[in-house]
C-alpha cells in the first residue's frame, strides 16, 4: 500500500511539473482538489464536534492517453472523512485505476469503469464526489460495433464499496439506430434508436428468517433485470421511453419479500426556437437493486431510476430537494418555456424569458399480502397512494438594461416526510426569490439575491426537522473580474423555526484553478456561488477548497 | 499490481519528449440531441479556434454564461471564424431536458450529451462551467472554471489571440 502511495505522489508531482507534456508522443493530464473543514458543534444546527479537529478530503486523477490507448489512476485520501461522507471512507489509498483501449468499432477497458446502459434503469455505475457515492465497477467492460448503426457492450465485475469491491454484476447491452442500419431512412426526418439490456448479479446464500416460525428464506442467488428502450425524435418532437423489469430480489431495501420489480419512464418533449414544452411520467415498483442484498446505505446501487422532478438551485426552492423511492411511487413532470420577443409589449428591449415548471409524486395503490418471505403487496398500475412530494415554480428572467440583470421566481412544494423515514405532517411551502445582478462596468460585477418562504411547518424537537417555519434569506456577491469574489450571506427563520445560517465565502480563480474559503454555517444542498455549483454537507465553522486541472 | 502502477509511472517518467499542448480526445462516445451515437471526432471548426463548454441544465452559472455568450456569438463567429460546442453533463435525470432548454433559450451552439461523463473525466472537468479555448490543430490552449459577467469580454481577447496564431 505505502509503495503504491509513494508511486502515485511522484507521479502526480512529476505530472504538475510535466503540466500535459507529450510523453512518447502521449499525454499526462489531471486534476487535484483538496478540501478542509474545522468544524465544531452547534446543538442549534445540529453539528457536532470533530475529535481530529481538522478533515480532509484529497484526491488527484492522473491520465495518460497517448492515441487509442489510455490509463488513469485516482488517489484518494479521507484523513478524517469530511462531514456528510461516510466513515467507512477514512483512509488513504488508490481508489481505481484503469487501462483502455478505444477505437470507433471497439473499446476495452480493464480496471475501475464507469457505465450506464439506457437511462440506467438496469445498470449506472457513476460517481457523485460531492455526495460520496462511487459505485465504480472492478473488472473488464467490452463495447463493439459489428456494423454501422449498432453498438453492443458487455462488462462483468464487482462493485466498488468504500475501499473495498463486492458482489458481482454481469450485464450485457445493444442499441440500434433504425436510420443508420435501414438505408431508405439514412436521410429521414425522423430519427428512431432501440436499445435492450439484461443485468445480472449473484450473490452467495445467507440465513434471513422469515416471519413464520422462523423458517430460513430460500433466497435467489443469481437475480436478472432487463429492459427495453426506444427514442424517436422528428424535428422539434421527441418521445423517449424505457420500461424496466426485475426478477425476484428480496433484500433489505424491499424488507425481503419476492415481489417482481417493474419501472416505466416516457418523456415528451416539443421544442422551437424561444419554445419548448416537456413532460414526463414515471412509475417505480420495489426496483432498488444491490449487488448486496443486506446493504442499507447508500453504496452498491446497480440501477438508478431518475427522479423527473425539477432540480432546484435556489436554496429555499431546493430545500426539500426530492429523490426517487425506488420501493414504489408514481409521478408527472412538466416543463414549459417561452421567449417573449424582443420590442414587443412583454419582451421590452431585451426580451423576456418565462420558465413554468410543475411535478406531482405519489406513492401507489398497494394492498398488504404479508411480511418477509411473502409477494408482500399488491399494486394496481394507475392507482395512486399518498402525495410525496409536488411542486410548481414560475420564472420570470429580464433584462432591464445592458448592464441590469433581474430574475424573479415563485414556487410552491408540497412535501411528506415521510419519503425520509419521519412520520410527520405534509408540508406546504410558498417560495418568492428575487436576484439581481448588476454588472457595474467591465470589471466589476455585483449580485443580490433575497428568498422569503412561508410555510404551514412548525419546528418540533421530537421530530427535529430543522428546516420548518417561516425564512427569509439574503445574499451579497461581489466579483471582481472572474478572478476574485467575495459573497456574505444568511438565511434566518423568523417565525416557527432554529437556526441561523450565515457565510462569508472568498475565492479566486485563474484557469482551471480555484480556492475558496468560508466560513459560518452550512445545511446540506446544491450551493452555487461565485459561478460553481457544488453540492455541501451541514457544517459549522471554516471550510476550504482547492481544486486545479491540468 | 505493484508491476502495472510501475510500469505506467516508468511510462510517464521516460522518455520526455518535447513540450507539446494536449490535443482533445477523439475516441470519446457522445450524442447528439436527436439521439444519435458519435465521437468526439465531430468536434471540428476547419482550423479556426473552438470554445468548447462543460455544462448542464440546472447550472446557473453555465446558463449565464452560455446566454451572455448568445448576445454576442454573431459578431464573435463574423470576427473570428470561432465556434461554441456546449457539452451536457446532465444525468438521467435531466438529459431529456436538454434539448428543450437548448431550443427554449434559442442558443445556435453545437450541442452533445455527455451523460456517462466519460468526456468530462477525459477532460479532467471537475465543476461546471468549465470552459477551453481549442486552437485550430484541436490542442487545448486555454482553460476556465467558473463564470461571471464580464468573463466573455475576456474570453473573446484570447480567441482572437488564437485566431491569429498568437500565443495565449
Amino acid at each position: 500500500m505505502r509503495k503504491k502511495i509513494i508511486i502515485a505522489a511522484s507521479v502526480i508531482l512529476f505530472s504538475f511539473s510535466a503540466k500535459a507534456q507529450g510523453i512518447l508522443g502521449g499525454h499526462v493530464t489531471g486534476n487535484v482538489q483538496l478540501d478542509g473543514q474545522i468544524s465544531s458543534r452547534d446543538s442549534v444546527i445540529g453539528s457536532t464536534d470533530v475529535p481530529q479537529k481538522l478533515l480532509s478530503n484529497a484526491r488527484a486523477d492522473i491520465l495518460y492517453t497517448n492515441g487509442d490507448f489510455s490509463a488513469g489512476l485516482r488517489y484518494e485520501g479521507y484523513l478524517g472523512p469530511m462531514l456528510g461522507f461516510n466513515s467507512q471512507y477514512a483512509g488513504q489509498g488508490i481508489a481505481n485505476y484503469f487501462v483502455s483501449y478505444k477505437t470507433q468499432t471497439l473499446a476495452i477497458t480493464a480496471g475501475h469503469f464507469y457505465e450506464q446502459f439506457g437511462n440506467g434503469m438496469t445498470l449506472r455505475a457513476y460517481e457523485d464526489r460531492y455526495l460520496g457515492i462511487d459505485n465504480a465497477i472492478r473488472g473488464i467492460n467490452v463495447m463493439y460495433r459489428p456494423v454501422r448503426g449498432v453498438t453492443l457492450k458487455g462488462l462483468i465485475g464487482q462493485q466498488r464499496y468504500y475501499w473495498e469491491t463486492r458482489g458481482l454484476v454481469r450485464g450485457v447491452d445493444a442499441e440500434l439506430s433504425v436510420n443508420d442500419i435501414v438505408n431508405a431512412l439514412a436521410e429521414a426526418k425522423t430519427r428512431i434508436t432501440i436499445g435492450g439490456s439484461f443485468v445480472s448479479k449473484y450473490e452467495d446464500d445467507e440465513t434471513i428468517l422469515s416471519d413464520i416460525d422462523g423458517y430460513k428464506l430460500n433466497l435467489p442467488l443469481n437475480v436478472g433485470c432487463g429492459s427495453v428502450r426506444m427514442d424517436i425524435s422528428h424535428g422539434g418532437f421527441g418521445l423517449q421511453t424505457e420500461y424496466a423489469r426485475k426478477g425476484q430480489d428480496p433484500s433489505i431495501m424491499n424488507n425481503y419479500i419476492y415481489k417482481n420489480g417493474e419501472a416505466l419512464w416516457v418523456s415528451a418533449s416539443y421544442s422551437q426556437k424561444g419554445m419548448s414544452a416537456n413532460i414526463q411520467a414515471k412509475r417505480v415498483d420495489n426496483m432498488g437493486f444491490k449487488s448486496v442484498r443486506s446493504e442499507s446505505g447508500e453504496m452498491l446501487y446497480i440501477n438508478y431510476t431518475p427522479a423527473i422532478t425539477k432540480q432546484h438551485t435556489y436554496a429555499f426552492l431546493s430545500m426539500y430537494p426530492y429523490a426517487t423511492q425506488s420501493t414504489g411511487e408514481i409521478g408527472l413532470q412538466g416543463d414549459f418555456m417561452y421567449k417573449f420577443k424582443k420590442e414587443t409589449f412583454l419582451g421590452g428591449k431585451y426580451g423576456t424569458d418565462l420558465h413554468i415548471n410543475a411535478s406531482l409524486i405519489k406513492g401507489l395503490d398497494t394492498t398488504r399480502i404479508g411480511g418477509i418471505g411473502t409477494d408482500g403487496y399488491t399494486s394496481t398500475f394507475f392507482g395512486t397512494g399518498d402525495t410525496y412530494y409536488g411542486d410548481m415554480s414560475l420564472e420570470i428572467a429580464k433584462k432591464l438594461s445592458g448592464k441590469v440583470k433581474l430574475t424573479a421566481t415563485y414556487g410552491y412544494v408540497v412535501f411528506n416526510p415521510v419519503v425520509e423515514g419521519h412520520e410527520g405532517d405534509i408540508h406546504h411551502n410558498h417560495v418568492v426569490i428575487g436576484d439581481m445582478t448588476w454588472k457595474i462596468n467591465k470589471k466589476n460585477v455585483l449580485r443580490v439575491e433575497a428568498e422569503w418562504m412561508g410555510s404551514d411547518s412548525k419546528y418540533d424537537p421530537a421530530v427535529d426537522d430543522k428546516r420548518c417555519g417561516d425564512w427569509i434569506m439574503g445574499l451579497v456577491e461581489y466579483n471582481f473580474t472572474s478572478a476574485w469574489f467575495i459573497s456574505l450571506s444568511d438565511q434566518y427563520p423568523y417565525k416557527d423555526g432554529v437556526g441561523n445560517y450565515y457565510n462569508i465565502s472568498v475565492g479566486y480563480t485563474k484557469g482551471a484553478s480555484r480556492m475558496q474559503i468560508g466560513y459560518g454555517k452550512q445545511r446540506e444542498g446544491i450551493i452555487c456561488i461565485g459561478g460553481v455549483c457544488r453540492n455541501v454537507p451541514a457544517s459549522n465553522g471554516l471550510t476550504f477548497s482547492l481544486t486545479t486541472s491540468f | 499490481m505493484k508491476k502495472f502502477f510501475l510500469m505506467i509511472a516508468a511510462t510517464m517518467l521516460v522518455g520526455v519528449a518535447a513540450a507539446q499542448n494536449a490535443k482533445i480526445p477523439e475516441n470519446i462516445t457522445i450524442k447528439t440531441l436527436d439521439g444519435k451515437t458519435v465521437e468526439t471526432s465531430v468536434i471540428k471548426n476547419d482550423g479556426k479556434p473552438i470554445i468548447l463548454s462543460f455544462w448542464a441544465t440546472w447550472c446557473k452559472p453555465c446558463n449565464r454564461e452560455l446566454n451572455t455568450i448568445k448576445e454576442v456569438y454573431e459578431e464573435w463567429q463574423e470576427e473570428t471564424g470561432v465556434k461554441l460546442v456546449a457539452i451536457s453533463i446532465d444525468d438521467s435525470k435531466s438529459a431529456a431536458r436538454v434539448k428543450p432548454h437548448v431550443d427554449g433559450n434559442e442558443w445556435e451552439y453545437e450541442v452533445y450529451l455527455d451523460q456517462n461523463q466519460d468526456f468530462k473525466r477525459a477532460m479532467n472537468v471537475v465543476n461546471v462551467p468549465h470552459t477551453f479555448i481549442i486552437n485550430g490543430e484541436g490542442e487545448i490552449v486555454w482553460q476556465h472554471t467558473s463564470f461571471v459577467e464580464g468573463g466573455e469580454e475576456e474570453l473573446i481577447e484570447l480567441v482572437r489571440k488564437v485566431a491569429n496564431g498568437e500565443e495565449i
